[in-house]
């Protein structure tokens, strides 16, 4: 009885596992196929438009990574070491971008930072500066959704090393700085490494807050995802744009991912 | 190479004191975890700020409350091992060693004396997850002491280790204190290990040192009933004075009459007293010996025992009457003697080895 029951679970288990896996490849075949299938896929690669959108994605979530590490290392390392009154509020904050909706993002950052935002009006009245529809604003837009995950990943770094250590270092002579970038930085390395990957990901990936805070206009603020917006949306580029401009992005993950899998496992054997 | 130290401290729940010196020492501090013996280091250290007090290393003041004065660990100058060793695993050995040597000296050449002081010539660019226990302990002494640290810390760091190794590290150790001129503060839990290394003893109890002397003293002549529970006394008796002399009392234990010189304390007739007499210091003999002024003889018989080995641990009960008592003798005694098949023995306990103290 018992031996058939559990034949019968483990069947179960395969097939549904089977099921999920040629649901989670079938999309991505057929976008490698369509666009080996397209006779002008290679051509549209080569579009003003399309380069404009990769130069610009790839640019902008550089800076953005940058300022997440920049801004959000301290940050992530106030978290996982020093106990302050709030801090799980600030950490709650961090959070917030990570499973809102990216549009939401977008609202918001127009309520702040757009021309009749809480910040952005004074602003303009002083200096004539305006945030909205420019790179500046993609940049923004990127760094609100996409720099929590750096944040989250830093901290939880900076949590697993080891604290002796760093004490021992200050018997040793080495000052507060110097034991930052010799012993902490490099154990919380991996985790660092992961969170840089993660934010710089889902930068390129953004789409919601950058359409509603910083527009679609080619060459300004028209990053890849929504140059595939506005293909789908009749622009010149069409389906066909569409589907290129996908595979440039599948396959700059796909180098990412592999990269990153080399990096980590060198640094997890040694 | 002198240390200074006198140091209250007020923490969550728990209050600290303690005060002691050390010079070209080693200073074990003894007692069960959480006495507040890895406190004392991280006092010394500078990586914990006492309430009040004094701390000076080699004659510099490095802590002193009344002038508000608290040296950074960065410029203390106490070499500090912590029990998991805490060596920089991203780094090479070398790299290890180096990094607490200050600039200006000819790093190379220090890291090379240090690597083959400490026998770990060759091991220079293994990481330190390829060594065995063994030497990654030897890379922790090298690393702590590479700044030239007058004053070495060290925290159990031998209790993750087989027998065999902390036996050779004990050596190493008295070897670094006789060839250094180093003082060195050890924490240990371990009655052997703390008889071995110590020169002084300071035995710590719920965060107050409560005694600090030479080995011999604290365990011959604890300076209270908890000290002489903490150090392995056990035979640890209530009892009176009967009798005081010039040099000597005689004190009355449960019937029991035990004469005892040299304790330091001044007592009167029936003043109540705690008696401590060390399981090791009680002879067995077959006939009676030879009464001298300076012995308690009396008989007493077996009524347990216990084999460890290289020694035997004998539970007695004195005849008539007396407190029973716990002996230690060696395993060729023991065969001597014939405790295995003979019971009835004459007990000798030199008058020097009851230790009186006032209850």
């Amino acid at each position: 009885m018992t031996s058939h029951l559990d034949r019968a679970a483990s069947v179960t288990v395969v097939a549904l596992g089977l099921a999920f896996a040629v649901f989670f490849v079938v999309p991505f075949v057929g976008l490698v196929t369509r666009a080996l299938e397209e006779p002008d896929t290679w051509e549209l690669l080569r579009a003003s438009q399309v380069r404009q959108a990769l130069t610009l994605s790839l640019w902008t979530s550089t800076v953005t990574v940058a300022l997440a590490l920049l801004a959000g290392t301290p940050v992530a390392y106030l978290l996982a070491r020093v106990s302050f009154p709030g801090r799980s509020i600030v950490d709650a904050l961090i959070d917030l971008p990570i499973v809102l909706p990216p549009t939401v993002a977008g609202v918001a950052l127009l309520t702040a930072f757009g021309r009749r935002g809480i910040v952005g009006e004074p602003i303009e009245e002083l200096t004539g500066f305006t945030f909205g529809f420019r790179t500046t604003a993609v940049i923004m837009a990127q760094l609100l959704v996409a720099a929590p995950f750096y944040i989250r990943a830093a901290r939880s770094g900076f949590e697993s090393v080891d604290v002796q250590q760093e004490r021992v270092a200050y018997t040793l002579g080495a000052s507060k700085v110097r034991t930052f970038f010799r012993i902490t930085v490099p154990q919380a390395s991996p985790a660092l490494l992961a969170g840089v990957v993660l934010c710089w990901a889902r930068a390129m990936g953004e789409l919601g807050a950058t359409l509603i805070f910083a527009g679609n206009f080619e060459g300004k603020t028209q990053t890849m995802p929504l140059a595939i917006i506005s293909a789908f949306e009749g622009s010149t580029l069409g389906v066909a744009g569409a589907i290129a401009l996908s595979l440039i992005l599948l396959s700059t993950a796909l180098a990412v991912l592999v990269c990153f899998r080399l990096a980590t496992g060198r640094g997890g054997r040694q | 190479m002198t240390l200074e130290f006198d140091v209250t401290s007020q923490l969550a729940s728990f209050s600290y004191q303690a005060a002691f010196n050390a010079d070209r020492e080693i200073v074990v501090l003894f007692g069960h975890s959480g006495a507040g013996k890895s406190l004392t280091l991280q006092f010394v250290a500078g990586l914990l700020r006492p309430s009040t007090g004094r701390i000076a290393i080699d004659g510099a003041c490095v802590f002193d409350s009344s002038r508000s004065l608290n040296v950074a660990p960065q410029h203390r100058r106490a070499g500090y091992v912590v029990q998991e060793l805490a060596l920089f695993e991203h780094m090479t050995v070398a790299e290890n060693v180096a990094f607490g040597v200050p600039r200006g000296v000819d790093r190379r050449q220090r890291v090379r004396e240090l690597l083959s002081f400490f026998e770990l010539d060759g091991f220079g660019e293994r990481r330190p997850r390829t060594l065995s226990g063994g030497q990654r302990q030897r890379v922790a002494l090298a690393r702590a002491i590479a700044r030239d640290a007058p004053v070495l810390l060290l925290d159990e760091p031998f209790s993750a280790l087989d027998d065999a190794l902390r036996t050779s590290l004990r050596r190493e150790l008295l070897r670094l204190r006789a060839e250094l001129g180093l003082t060195i503060l050890f924490v240990t839990h371990d009655l052997r290990e703390a008889h071995f290394l110590a020169d002084r003893i300071a035995v710590f109890d719920e965060g107050a040192l409560l005694q600090v002397d030479a080995r011999e003293q604290v365990f011959k002549r604890p300076s209270s009933r908890r000290v002489a529970q903490l150090t392995g006394g056990s035979n640890i008796w209530s009892g009176h004075v009967a009798e005081v002399a010039p040099g000597s009392v005689v004190v009355e234990v449960q019937g029991l009459r035990l004469r005892s010189s040299g304790s330091p304390a001044p007592v009167q007739v029936g003043q109540p007293v705690d008696v401590v007499v060390r399981p090791e210091r009680i002879n067995l003999h077959r006939g009676a010996p030879a009464p001298g002024e300076k012995a308690n003889i009396f008989s007493a018989r077996v009524v347990a025992e216990y084999a460890y080995g290289s020694t035997h641990t004998l539970h007695l009960e004195p005849t008539p009457a007396g407190p029973s008592m716990e002996v230690e003798i060696a395993a060729r005694p023991y065969e001597v003697l014939g405790v295995a098949t003979r019971k009835e023995f004459s007990i000798e306990i030199d008058a020097g080895d009851v230790h009186v103290i006032p209850a």
